[in-house]
């Protein structure tokens, strides 16, 4: 409002709001990382609850044996858009948002390298997401599951033997489209990281003394960055193969279909390293502070991500045992698989050395961190199992393999993200979330996880194939299959008390300090939730304990070791 | 980029923490184009997998790909780099008119190198090799046509930063769009060798 005089009389101006400074203008049109790390977190949340209630439709099928809850085609569109949209639209995006919140806070910044790239990179996601979704509206929701194999993938062209398996109308076509447009985002949001990190960390932040998440952060946006490419070309490919009439992945023409398979594992299995080691990041923030001891071994949890994300690029037959490769190939791909456990396994004990003799508060995030490492453990167990190639052969595409990947996805990201989120809520909003509520979903989740995918391991080695719609009642899979239902439900009911949580605590939680737990690191130096400008002075860092070293100036880190 | 922003960036400057050769907007290029390039590397893969399991590939004459033309072609594209080279090196130095000519010198180079493809293509179309003929239509057409894209891309690339310097919106200071249109041709040409390479050379090598 300005007040100009004219003469003698005073008149009055008021200046015509603007779009961006309504409520709603504000979070379409804002290049804020925070608000755009908040709409990541939120979209990726809405896409859990669509993927989760895939999962209970998928669950309900199989509770019986002959159910006839879903038709075959409508059963095989349930599970591949479970898949596609639990990886592409929940962890991927919440992954980010978690980054694109933290990472700047954490490393002293006032914004990311790219403001209005990382928007773009927002919006691309959203509507690719809604694209990718909206294929139910059409009738033609992808069916082929989640990697999408050829023939299955191609139309009538591409396989005149087996015409039944090709998918004639526009289902493989959403998939792929879908995720070349997710592709762009993730792209957008990983170079945007990668210069953020490198170049905008706060004076006197070295590599050496950047907080773990960060870290782990850098490490998946290299990985996106060189992995997705392979995912590109796959799905360009196919989208050739299936209108412009070439030949990549039809084998009656010479192409072939395990070509397919080649380029979308070679992004396939960095792409499951993508979607856990932002969480090794946050577990390895977590951990520390609620066992008030610096994290043991900074060094080996840094570098171990890095060797990780390296082996990452050499393991990606291992899930494609089963097709006949040469054995100097299985014997290749059985050594990296097992070599990279070794790297996952130093983190483990380092997180184990990390709690040992500390003086432990079992909070909320803890109890979610502390059940992501039990849980991440058997994940990494039955999975170091499968990459011995004569074992596999035996379990491959069995319910082995789905109760392998839900340990490390479900039991591991998962509750990774929920530790996250009760450890950063209160930054985020400036409330806590409910502590009782909290501990009733941690119990729920825990016992729901376990309920559903230990009965998936005897499944498999008992032989019921995945995928199948439905069952036979005279195989032995009846009680177990009934258990992990139950198992899917107490999940569905944990996520529920989570949403009331958040309501209730947002309404009227218990109001959070700027400083909630105690911690070391930066993002916690501001106000709760955070001024659009971070910090009002760029801040010197001397350790790797950077807001400990404030807060305790006597026993600073910088004083006794140097990093 | 907001104030606050522009503000951090002075802060990591005074502090000697932003090394003084780059800026973000150039590392920013930089993994943009490596992303990229990996999309070529994969499609590489792909036609190198193809090859070898087809065993000999040719066309449905039963001759190579003819290489002499599409070597002429190579030398236009790769000495298109030079007035690239030379416009930005001119902006830098604040000179327009070496900017205007270097960025005209490269787009009417491209656009040669963008039309022989055509001719090519047509050539080759002319004697039922087409993007239906085996793999190996598949693989020829899709890798060179990618990159042919990606020519197409840079070239809009240019008219748009020629457009502007017509303009005016260039001085020594300010010029980040025109050395990222530098970086982007630079890797349209560099990409081209593999690219090349692996469709033109490498049957020769094998016999």
């Amino acid at each position: 409002m300005a007040t100009p005089v004219i003469g003698n009389a005073t008149t009055t101006v008021v200046r015509q709001k603007r779009l961006s400074e309504s409520y709603v203008g504000e979070w379409l049109m804002t290049t804020d990382h925070k608000l755009i790390g908040i709409m990541y977190i939120v979209t990726g949340f809405f896409f859990f609850l669509v993927g989760g209630m895939e999962a209970l439709l998928i669950r309900t099928q199989l509770a019986a044996p002959d159910a006839h809850v879903l038709s075959p085609q409508t059963y095989n569109a349930i599970f591949t858009m479970h898949g596609t949209t639990m990886i592409f639209l929940f962890v991927i995006p919440v992954l980010t948002g978690f980054g694109n919140y933290i990472v700047p806070l954490m490393i002293g910044a006032r914004d990311m390298a790219f403001p209005r790239l990382n928007a773009f990179g927002y919006w691309v996601l959203l509507f690719g997401g809604i694209f990718i979704q909206s294929s139910f509206l059409f009738g033609a929701p992808p069916d082929g599951g989640w990697f999408l194999y050829a023939p299955l993938n191609l139309t009538n062209a591409g396989c005149t033997v087996h015409a039944t398996a090709c998918t004639n109308g526009m289902n493989a076509d959403f998939w792929a489209l879908g995720v070349l447009m997710l592709g762009v985002s993730s792209i957008a949001g990983s170079v945007n990281f990668v210069v953020t990190i490198l170049k905008l960390r706060a004076p006197g932040m070295s590599i050496n003394r950047m907080p773990l998440f960060t870290w782990m952060v850098l490490v998946t946006s290299f990985l996106l960055l060189f992995a997705l490419p392979s995912l590109t070309a796959a799905a360009g490919l196919l989208l050739l193969d299936r209108h412009a009439g070439t030949h990549f992945y039809q084998y009656a023409f010479g192409g072939d279909p395990l070509l397919w398979q080649h380029l979308f594992w070679s992004f396939g299995h960095p792409e499951v390293y993508i979607l856990i080691l932002p969480v090794f990041g946050m577990i390895s923030e977590i951990l520390p502070v609620f066992s008030h001891k610096p994290i043991f071994g900074y060094t080996f949890i840094a570098w171990s991500g890095v060797a990780i994300g390296f082996l990452s690029f050499t393991v990606w037959a291992h899930h494609m045992f089963a097709v006949g490769l040469p054995p100097i190939a299985q014997a290749f791909f059985a050594t990296s698989t097992t070599l990279i456990a070794i790297p996952t396994a130093v983190k483990i004990f380092n997180w184990i050395a990390t709690i040992f003799g500390g003086k432990i508060s079992f909070k909320v995030p803890m109890l979610f961190a502390l059940g992501f490492v039990a849980m991440f453990l058997i994940g990494g167990l039955n999975g170091a199992a499968l990459a011995v190639v004569p074992f596999d052969y035996q379990v491959t595409d069995t319910y082995f393999v789905v109760a392998h990947l839900h340990y490390v996805l479900f039991g591991g990201t998962v509750f990774g993200v929920f530790a996250g989120t009760y450890y950063w809520f209160p930054k985020m909003t400036g409330k806590f979330l409910g502590e009782r509520l909290g501990q009733v979903q941690f119990w729920l989740m825990l016992i729901g996880v376990n309920l559903t995918f230990f009965p998936m391991h005897i499944l498999g080695l008992l032989g019921m194939p995945r995928r199948y719609y439905t069952y036979a009642g005279n195989l032995g899979w009846n009680e177990l299959n009934l258990l992990a239902s139950i198992g899917a439900l107490t999940i569905g009911l944990a996520i529920m008390v989570f949403l009331y949580n958040v309501i209730v605590s947002l309404k009227n939680g218990q109001v959070a300090p700027d400083d909630p737990w105690d911690a070391f690191t930066l993002e916690w130096d501001t106000s709760s939730p955070p001024k659009k400008y971070n910090f009002l002075h760029i801040p010197v860092v001397r350790s790797r304990r950077p807001f400990y070293d404030k807060k305790y100036p006597e026993i600073a880190d910088w004083k006794t070791v140097i990093h | 980029m907001s104030t606050a922003h522009g503000e951090q960036v002075r802060v990591l400057e005074e502090h000697g923490e932003l090394g003084a050769t780059h800026s973000l907007n150039w590392w920013g290029m930089i993994f943009f184009i490596s992303s990229e390039a990996l999309i070529f590397a994969n499609l590489i893969a792909a036609y190198l997998y193809l090859e070898i399991r087809a065993g000999r590939w040719t066309l449905p004459s039963g001759d190579h790909l003819d290489v002499i033309y599409p070597a002429f072609n190579t030398v236009i594209l790769l000495g298109s780099s030079v007035p690239a080279i030379l416009a930005r090196s001119g902006i830098a130095k604040g000179d327009k008119r070496r900017l205007v000519l270097g960025l005209l010198g490269t787009i009417i180079m491209g656009s040669v190198f963008l039309g022989g493809q055509a001719y090519e293509y047509t050539n080759l179309i002319s004697q039922n090799f087409t993007l239906n003929y085996k793999t190996f239509g598949s693989a020829f057409f899709t890798l060179t046509g990618f990159h042919g894209l990606h020519v197409t891309v840079g070239l809009i690339f240019l008219i748009v930063i020629l457009i502007r310097a017509l303009r005016g919106d260039f001085t020594a200071k300010k010029h980040f769009a025109v050395e990222a249109g530098e970086m982007y041709w630079h890797f349209v040409d560099l990409v081209w060798i593999l690219v090349f390479s692996t469709v033109y050379l490498l049957p020769l090598i094998r016999g």
